[in-house]
Parts: C-alpha cells; sequence; structure tokens
C-alpha cells in the first residue's frame, strides 16, 4: 500500500467479511481474531449504536503497545457470521453490555431530592432500583428506548416502552420522562 | 471498604483475607460465585465450589476492567498472559477496584495490606453513600432544609421583627371591623334609631380603622422589601461563591444552565417564599388561632358548623402536596434544559452562523421552550383542577351557618347584626384556611428549588486547604515523589511518576494524546489532589500551601484562551487586580501585545467582546501571555500554547513566551515536538508511567519512546507534504 493510500484507508469503513473471521474466547475475558493468516489478541467488540442495534454494526478493535486504539473492521450484520462464531460474539457482547430489560414498573417514587426509587420487574428479577439525578439516569432517548442508571452504576433498558410496557407501567413513568 | 461482604459455603470469615461475590458467568448469565483471596492465593468459587485457584506471586498487575453493564476483574501474569477471574454487576465494582489497588500493591512492594478502611458511610434510608455530607442530602427532612432557610433571615432579623409585628397589628385591626358593623346593625339598622352623633361616630371609626391599616401596612411592606432583597442576594452570592469554590471534578458535572439556575432562578424563588411565605406563616396561623376563638365565644354550636368541612380539605390538598412536588421537579428539570440549550446555542453563536444553521438552532430551542411550558401547563394544571372544588367544599360551613344563623334569627335566638359579625368573621377565617391549603403549591416548588441550592451550598467535593496553610513566596523547584492519580480513584491516569524539576529550567512534557500529559499539570496546578505519593515545591507538599498563594505564584498559557468580556487593561490585570499602568504595558510589550494594541482605536480600553471574539487567535493568545506574565510566576505553564496559530504568528509568540519563561520554572505541553527545541529537559509519559526523562539528544540517541515520537511525527510531516505535493 502506497502512502497516499494508506493515508486514504483511514477514512473508509472496513466491513470485515464474515466468513473469514474466527473469534476464540481468551483467558483474560476478550477475544482473539484469526483473519486472512493475520492474528490478533486482546480484541474488544463494541456496539456502535448501541441503543438502537445489538447486532449490526460492531467494530472490532483492540489498543496496541502504544495503548492507540486499532479498528480492525466493522462487523456490518452478526447474522453473516456461522451459528458458532455468533455465538461466541454474542456471548461476549452479551456481558460486555450487560442489562436487563425492565419488563414492567410497578411503582416510582421520588424523594423531592432528585432522587427516585423505581420499583420493575426486569429479566434480572424484581428490583427497586434506586436512581440519583434523575433527570439524567432516567431518559426516554428518542421517544421509546428507556435508559436507567441506578446509583451503583447499573443499566437497565426497555427498548420500546409503548410496545413493550403496559398502560400502568407506562401511566407511572409518565411524569418522569 | 469491607472487602469481605460474602462466602462461600464451608469458608470461614478467618480462612481468607478477603472475599466478594460476583453474579455473571462468561455468557451473561447470573450465577452465585465468589473469589476469596488468602495471603498467597486468589480462590475463585463457583457454586460454592472452587473453581481455579492462582497464586498472587505469578502475575505482576492487577485492574478491573469497567465495561458497559458489567466489570472484569483481570490479572496479568509475569509471562505477560491476561486472566480474568470473574464478572460482576457494577454493585461490586468499587470493592473489587479496591481489592485490585491492594493486590497492585502487593505485586509492586510485596506488602500485602490486608486492613482496609470503614466502608464509606451510607444513608441509613436510601442506602446512598454520604460522599462526605454529614446527613443524606436526598432524604434529608424537608422541614430542616426550610429551617436553614429560614435561618438566613438571621442578620436581618430586627426588620423581619417589624414587619412581623406590622402585620399582627393589622390583622387586628380588621379583627375590630365586624364588631363596629354589628354595633351600627343592631343598635341603629335595626331599631331604626335616629342618634345620629353615635351612626357617624361609629361609621367614622370604620373609616379610621381603614386608614389607620395604611402605615403597618406601609411599614410592614418597606421592611420585608428588605429582608427579601438581602437575603436574596446573600443566598446568590453564597451560591455563586460556593460553586466557584468547588473542586473542578464537581463544578464540571453540571452544565452552566444548570449552575446559571441554581446561583439566580432558585435563589430569587427562595428568596420571596421565605420572606413572604415565612412572615405570612406565622401572622395566618395567629389569625387562625384567634377568629376561630373569636367565634367559637360567639356561639360554638355555628362554629362548629363552619370547621366541619375544613378537615377534609387539609387532607385533599395534602395528597396533593407531593403530586405537586414531582411535577415541580420536572418542571424545573425543562426549565434547566431549556437554560443550557439557551446558553450553548448563545455560545457557539459563530460556530452556528459559520455553518447556516440558525433555523435548525431556533427549531431546536422552540422544542424545549415549549417541552417547558408544557411541563409548566402540566404542574398547574392539577391545581387549578382540584383547588376550586376543595374552595368549594370549604365554603359549604358559611351556606349552614346562614342557615342556622336564619332559623336562630327567626326563633328570635340571636340579632341579625351578630349573624352578619359572625358571617363577617367566618369569610375572614377562610382566607387563612385559603392560604394554608395554597401553601403546599408554594411548598412544594421552593422545595425543589431549595434542594438544588444546598446541594451546591452543601457539596464537600472542594480541595480541603491544611489547617496551617502556609503562604509563602516561592521559588520554583518542583519534585513529584511516586504520583498516582485518576480521576476515578481505581483507574490510575497516571502512575508511579517520580521526576526533579530545577529552579528555571524549562520542562517538556510529550507524549501520545489521553496519556496524561494535561492531568500532570493539573496536579502542579492543585486542581486536584494526588491519589498516591506526593508533590513538593521547593522541598514543601503541595497540600500544605495556601491554595490562592499557590496559584498566584504560578503563570498559565492554554491553547483555549479565555477573556472575561471588558477592556484589554482588565484582562491583562486580572491576575493583579492592583497592577499599575506602567506593569501592564510592561507586560503587553513582553507578550509582544502592546504593539497591536496601541493600533487599537482605544487601546488599552478597547472592549475584546465576549470570550474575547473581537481579536484574532494571536491577538489573544498574547493577551493571556501578558496576563500571565504580570504577577511575575515562579512557575509558568504552557499547555499547547501555540497549537492553533499559523506559523508567522507562532513565531511571534514563541520569542513572546522566551521572554516570559526566562529564569522561570516552565513546564511546556506541545503536541509538535519542534515546539519543545528549547526545553532543557524532556518528560516522555506512556501509558500513564514516566518512560524516559533526559534531553533532547540523549533521548533521540536512546532510541526509545521519545524517538519513536519523533519519528512518526518527521513520517506524518512527510506524508502531509507528499500528498500537497500531488495535489500541486
Amino acid at each position: 500500500m502506497s502512502i497516499n493510500e494508506e493515508s486514504f484507508a483511514a477514512d473508509k469503513l472496513n466491513i470485515l467479511d464474515c466468513g473469514r473471521l474466527k473469534f476464540t474466547k481468551e483467558k483474560s475475558g476478550f477475544m482473539t481474531l484469526e483473519t486472512d493468516g493475520k492474528t490478533y489478541n486482546k480484541v474488544n467488540l463494541t456496539r456502535l449504536q448501541p441503543f438502537y442495534e445489538k447486532t449490526r454494526f460492531i467494530s472490532v478493535n483492540y489498543e496496541n503497545d502504544e495503548k492507540e486504539f486499532i479498528e480492525i473492521g466493522v462487523i456490518r450484520d452478526m447474522k453473516e457470521l456461522s451459528d458458532g462464531q455468533f455465538e461466541v460474539v454474542n456471548d461476549f457482547l452479551e456481558y460486555k453490555y450487560y442489562m436487563p430489560l425492565i419488563t414492567k414498573i410497578c411503582s416510582i417514587k421520588e424523594n423531592m431530592r432528585g432522587s427516585l426509587f423505581v420499583k420493575a420487574v426486569t429479566t434480572a428479577g424484581d428490583k427497586t432500583i434506586c436512581i440519583r439525578d434523575w433527570y439524567r439516569n432516567f431518559k426516554l432517548i428518542g421517544g421509546k428506548y428507556l435508559y436507567v442508571c441506578d446509583v451503583e452504576g447499573n443499566k437497565y433498558y426497555c427498548d420500546d416502552v409503548e410496545m413493550r410496557l403496559d398502560k400502568k407501567s407506562l401511566a407511572a413513568m409518565e411524569m418522569f420522562t | 471498604m469491607n472487602l469481605k461482604t460474602s462466602f462461600p459455603k464451608g469458608v470461614q470469615s478467618s480462612e481468607v483475607l478477603f472475599s466478594l461475590p460476583y453474579d455473571l458467568n462468561d455468557r451473561a448469565q447470573p450465577v452465585s460465585g465468589h473469589l476469596c483471596v488468602t495471603d498467597s492465593e486468589i480462590l475463585v468459587y463457583l457454586n460454592n465450589e472452587l473453581k481455579s485457584r492462582y497464586y498472587i506471586d505469578d502475575f505482576s498487575e492487577f485492574k478491573c476492567e469497567q465495561l458497559v453493564g458489567s466489570s472484569m476483574m483481570i490479572g496479568e501474569l509475569k509471562s505477560g498472559e491476561s486472566i480474568a477471574f470473574c464478572i460482576f454487576r457494577q454493585q461490586e465494582f468499587l470493592r473489587y477496584a479496591e481489592l485490585c489497588k491492594l493486590l497492585d500493591y502487593y505485586a509492586r512492594t510485596g506488602r500485602l495490606i490486608t486492613e482496609t478502611p470503614e466502608d464509606e458511610p451510607c444513608c441509613p434510608k436510601c442506602g446512598m453513600p454520604l460522599e462526605g455530607a454529614k446527613e443524606c442530602p436526598f432524604c434529608a427532612n424537608k422541614t430542616g432544609l426550610f429551617i436553614k432557610l429560614i435561618k438566613r433571615v438571621k442578620p436581618y432579623r430586627k426588620y423581619f421583627i417589624i414587619a412581623l409585628i406590622c402585620t399582627v397589628f393589622e390583622q387586628i385591626l380588621w379583627l375590630i371591623v365586624p364588631n363596629i358593623t354589628r354595633m351600627i346593625i343592631d343598635d341603629y339598622v335595626t331599631p331604626k334609631n335616629t342618634d345620629w352623633v353615635g351612626f357617624f361616630v361609629l361609621c367614622g371609626l370604620l373609616v379610621g380603622l381603614a386608614a389607620l391599616s395604611c402605615i403597618p401596612n406601609s411599614m410592614n411592606m418597606r421592611c420585608s422589601f428588605k429582608v427579601a432583597l438581602n437575603m436574596g442576594k446573600d443566598l446568590r452570592e453564597d451560591v455563586f461563591a460556593k460553586s466557584e469554590r468547588m473542586s473542578l471534578s464537581a463544578v464540571t458535572k453540571k452544565t452552566a444552565g444548570e449552575l446559571i439556575r441554581r446561583v439566580s432562578g432558585d435563589a430569587a424563588k427562595l428568596e420571596s417564599f421565605v420572606t413572604e411565605k415565612g412572615k405570612d406563616f406565622v401572622v395566618q396561623a395567629i389569625s387562625l388561632i384567634a377568629l376561630m376563638a373569636i367565634l367559637f365565644v360567639m356561639n360554638w354550636k355555628l362554629a362548629l358548623l363552619t370547621v366541619v368541612p375544613i378537615p377534609f380539605v387539609f387532607l385533599l390538598t395534602k395528597k396533593l402536596f407531593h403530586t405537586m412536588a414531582v411535577r415541580y421537579t420536572r418542571v424545573w428539570r425543562n426549565m434547566t434544559d431549556h437554560d443550557s440549550v439557551l446558553h450553548d446555542i448563545l455560545n457557539g453563536v459563530r460556530v452556528v452562523k459559520a455553518y447556516g444553521t440558525e433555523v435548525q438552532e431556533i427549531q431546536k430551542y422552540t422544542g424545549y421552550s415549549l417541552k417547558a411550558a408544557r411541563a409548566c401547563v402540566r404542574a398547574e394544571i392539577v391545581w387549578y383542577l382540584t383547588i376550586p372544588f376543595a374552595e368549594f367544599v370549604m365554603t359549604v360551613g358559611n351556606y349552614l351557618v346562614l342557615l342556622f344563623g336564619g332559623r336562630l334569627i327567626l326563633d328570635g335566638g340571636m340579632k341579625l347584626g351578630e349573624l352578619v359579625q359572625f358571617t363577617t368573621y367566618v369569610a375572614m377565617l377562610y382566607d387563612p384556611i385559603r392560604w394554608f391549603i395554597h401553601i403546599p403549591k408554594e411548598f412544594s416548588d421552593a422545595a425543589v428549588s431549595a434542594s438544588k441550592v444546598f446541594e451546591v451550598l452543601e457539596d464537600e467535593s472542594s480541595l480541603k486547604e491544611a489547617e496551617n496553610a502556609v503562604e509563602s513566596e516561592i521559588s520554583g523547584e518542583i519534585e513529584l515523589k511516586n504520583v498516582y492519580f485518576g480521576y476515578r480513584e481505581y483507574a490510575p491516569v497516571l502512575k508511579d511518576i517520580t521526576m526533579k524539576i530545577n529552579k528555571g529550567e524549562m520542562i517538556g512534557i510529550v507524549g501520545h494524546s489521553g496519556v496524561g500529559k494535561s492531568t500532570l499539570i493539573n496536579l502542579i496546578l492543585r486542581l486536584y489532589d494526588v491519589t498516591d505519593g506526593q508533590i513538593l515545591i521547593d522541598g514543601r507538599d503541595i497540600r500544605s500551601y495556601a491554595q490562592k498563594s499557590l496559584r498566584s505564584q504560578i503563570g498559565v498559557v492554554l491553547q483555549e484562551t479565555f477573556l472575561f468580556d471588558g477592556s484589554v487593561l482588565d484582562n491583562i490585570c486580572y491576575a493583579k487586580p492592583d497592577a499599575t499602568f506602567e506593569e501592564v504595558v510592561r507586560a503587553a510589550k513582553i507578550a509582544n501585545a502592546h504593539d497591536f494594541v496601541t493600533k487599537l482605536p482605544d487601546g488599552y480600553n478597547t472592549r475584546v467582546g465576549n470570550k474575547g471574539y473581537q481579536l484574532s487567535g494571536g491577538e489573544r493568545q498574547r493577551i493571556a501571555i501578558a496576563r500571565a506574565i504580570i504577577h511575575d510566576p515562579k512557575i509558568i505553564i504552557l499547555d499547547e500554547a501555540t497549537a492553533s496559530l499559523d506559523t508567522e504568528t507562532e513565531k511571534q509568540i514563541q520569542e513572546a513566551l522566551g521572554r516570559l519563561t526566562e529564569g522561570r520554572t516552565t513546564i511546556a505541553i506541545a503536541h509538535r515536538l519542534s515546539t519543545l527545541s528549547g526545553a532543557d529537559r524532556l518528560a516522555v509519559l506512556d501509558k500513564g508511567k514516566l518512560a524516559e526523562f533526559d534531553t533532547h539528544d540523549n533521548l533521540m540517541r536512546k532510541h526509545g519512546v521519545y524517538y519513536g515520537l519523533v519519528m512518526a511525527q518527521r513520517r506524518t510531516t512527510k506524508m502531509r507534504g507528499q500528498k500537497q505535493a500531488a495535489e500541486v
């Protein structure tokens, strides 16, 4: 690759050919990627649009010895991966972005000092989610994605409040979003 | 921090040094596991069974990797391989981070600390950490909050008491009126008494009372106004002063719009609430008791009829209080968003104009404005739908009094004048009751503002001044001893930095972006305190200096030059307000600013405009240099001071900087390594550590990190040259 080609390659989105990717789990919790005869260790996967697309546009990247961010490329759609590879990649993303889904909001109490106590049913069980600075950490993004971050940094979500939550839940959260 | 919170079955507390739970496996499924540490091993249990065993001595580093929704504890083996011990949700993150710190310390020093400090105290009610506060700011008693506010009236209590006495006196005057009305009706109107003298005396008394009430009313208004203005002023000043003193990290968490709202909007709301409602509370409570007593003395049966509906009304408004509070918090949030957007757009007006996005920004602003207006409407609508009904229920008693009072008159048990007097008192009684019905609305609104104001006033995040802080002149010798720092303690940005900078020496700090160069400067400026280690200036810990004294001896020139709206003179004098004009000109000359300032029509009195936008980038930078030099600092800090300038301007600035740094200890950061050619030595940061510290020549000979940086930069410059040549 000439200098010019190299410098212009930077502005191209390198979509990876899923058929040529082989991910394996590392003991470090990250992944090893083998592609086109090259091996990359401690590979990190990042959802480029974590709120909207869980399995599309996944950045495959790593940090070099100088701690520089190097992007190997982007997986356009994880469906293009083989079943086994899909599982390996999905497992990593699922724990990296571990967020229980809120399926019901039973009640919300506000303590008048910026904190909310949300009694909710989530995929991780029934929770009383304690939220400080609720106007920052209990947000409806784009009108339908509920983003919740509790006082301990645990995150919860509901990707489509209109579709997933019942009327009672919607009524409970209406005043706070 | 307690690092023994949960144990696997069969493992006793005495058998391990630390034991923490983890709750996720590597497929994001919930599990029940434990990580235990003994004096030599790390034991990982899954479902109470030992899954893996590691020797601590095999590891060179431990860290907590915070992912998005979970975290991992990772150890790096001496062979270079990394091991993830366990995955857990964020509630365990701080404990694991503390554990990693202890194990990491052991890996570095061979000393394993087993005694850990107590857990950060938490609020017993909501469980949230107190973060240095005496009581949970979120669960604090709301009445206590208002008592704190009322205490702020103390310096003006004389005026407050006068206002209170005047109001009570005025109320007493009005209490006499129904009695005179009764006398007129019963003694003159009903018996058709033609004793005109007595009649006119009573009528005159009514007029006289009304006229007399003007005096206390006027005094009351005057004193109340004085208290309100002064208390509001104090509150605004305190909130502003506190927000200025807050640590940089605490301030940067809040948007400018949010802080402006707290300083002006919330303080103003509290000013009127405390002075008006605080005084009225006393007056209305006295009126209520006095009127009730009069009514019961006059006719206890009719009085009972009057008060029967009142408890229901109070119950209803009590219920409303919480609903209103939530709605007002929403109003606050929307108004803050509105203010922040407004502040943002107006500050970025040059960008808006440059990109021609005025319509887009107008639409954006309209959206926020509409949202704020809707929130206000929704807050008020509940109130206005409920209160007319509550008022109707409250006045039912009046109709009952008329019904039964009328029957009493017909039966001869009561005179007409007495009934008129009674109903007038009843009508007067509704005033304080109405006031008490409306107070939850005002109280909710003010409570939201009070909580926001006290959140700032009671912030404990400020950098603490040492008890016997020293105010001494420094010579400029700086020493860093094993300095560790992280914006979050568990994630160090700088690790084990040790270096000594001699008096008058110029040091260049180089390294990749994000490596911690600006952080290092922030530590020397003591905008943050080190997490571990020490920074010494002239052999004395930086924390023992009075902050004001220290910063007054350090001059700073940053890449983003911020000038305050004022004249060129004001901006140069900023660090030394008592500087003479000769000193200002001298500083401007050293900074190469004098010539261009002289050419300006208003000379040193030229207004620089908002953020100095009426001047060019180079001109602003030269004024910043003059500002840095005027107080004759012993240490100069240059953070990318010439990064955004063209070559010609940079030459002039470099010239000015050369004069500025002469004989002073200088620490400079520059992305373009050529800019640091005048540096005596270069500190090369790599991965948060001090990788190299030597002269340019020695570092080039060494072929290390610095050599790599120089070569990379040369390649980039060459590439740019080739590209430009190809385009030509």
